[in-house]
């Protein structure tokens, strides 16, 4: 086989997903750790922008706390964008990126 | 020690702190205005206004966002600022105690404010590693430290009179 024919399937893997595509694929918001927030702030705030109950955020919160990070949200681009604003209102350290 | 925070009724948070601690506090909403009136190449911005989109290929939905969010958020902040301004000017001194009544709305903002102004100290004082409240009198960050520490234990007062 060809150098040519082995290098032209790798470069289309990389290429991006176009617009159209984009609606398909789901967001994930993540709360990344943070030396200074306390945990006690952390469980509030996803408890009060989620609306998840005390245990669901307590479960959250301690994934952010001992594996660095975890998924707080997901959804559509627009959905995420709009949660990762409020998180970063309340001070939480949050990204978001395609889900794959 | 009685509580700094006790929540009164349905929608009424008061606050109750020595003298000495309202001084301390009256001198802090102006040092985070000025911060938040910087660039955001300043490291406390970059803390409080982080990325949206970590991955390099999203860079333009990233610049987008900043662009779109970035003004929200700092008004956000100003307006917290300014309800717990107005609230340490309204409160009422005896000869040992300082009083205030807080609305929710206010009540929230000192929340959102004693956090900010945590987190601006934690990018001040360079914290990586999780702080424990414990601090060593020979550190030269022993005061900013002790500050750290204080506005954390009211944070934490404050946050158990709103669930109450």
């Amino acid at each position: 086989m060809s150098r040519m024919s082995t290098t032209a399937p790798t470069r289309e893997r990389t290429e991006r997903p176009d617009d159209v595509a984009e609606p398909d694929i789901p967001w994930v918001v993540i709360v990344w750790n943070d030396p200074v927030n306390l945990m006690s702030y952390v469980v509030f705030v996803l408890q009060k922008l989620f609306g998840y109950d005390r245990e669901k955020a307590t479960r959250l919160m301690l994934d952010v706390h001992h594996k660095g990070k975890a998924v707080v949200s997901s959804g559509p681009r627009e959905k995420a964008e709009f949660d990762v604003y409020r998180l970063h209102g309340h001070g939480l350290w949050a990204t978001m990126q395609k889900d794959r | 020690m009685a509580g700094s925070f006790k929540r009164i009724g349905n929608d009424r948070v008061r606050v109750r702190l020595a003298n000495d601690e309202v001084a301390v506090l009256r001198g802090l909403p102006d040092q985070l205005r000025t911060v938040l009136g910087e660039g955001e190449d300043e490291p406390v911005n970059r803390r409080l206004f982080p990325p949206a989109y970590l991955d390099v290929a999203d860079i333009e939905h990233d610049a987008e966002f900043q662009r779109l969010m970035h003004d929200d958020l700092v008004s956000e902040k100003l307006t917290n600022l300014d309800l717990v301004t107005d609230s340490l000017a309204r409160g009422t001194s005896s000869v040992r105690r300082w009083t205030v009544e807080l609305t929710d709305e206010e009540a929230t903002a000192w929340l959102g404010v004693l956090n900010d102004l945590r987190l601006a100290l934690g990018v001040r004082l360079d914290i990586t590693e999780d702080f424990d409240g414990d601090v060593d009198d020979t550190d030269p960050r022993a005061p900013a430290l002790r500050l750290l520490s204080y506005l954390g234990w009211l944070e934490e007062q404050l946050l158990e009179a709103l669930q109450s």
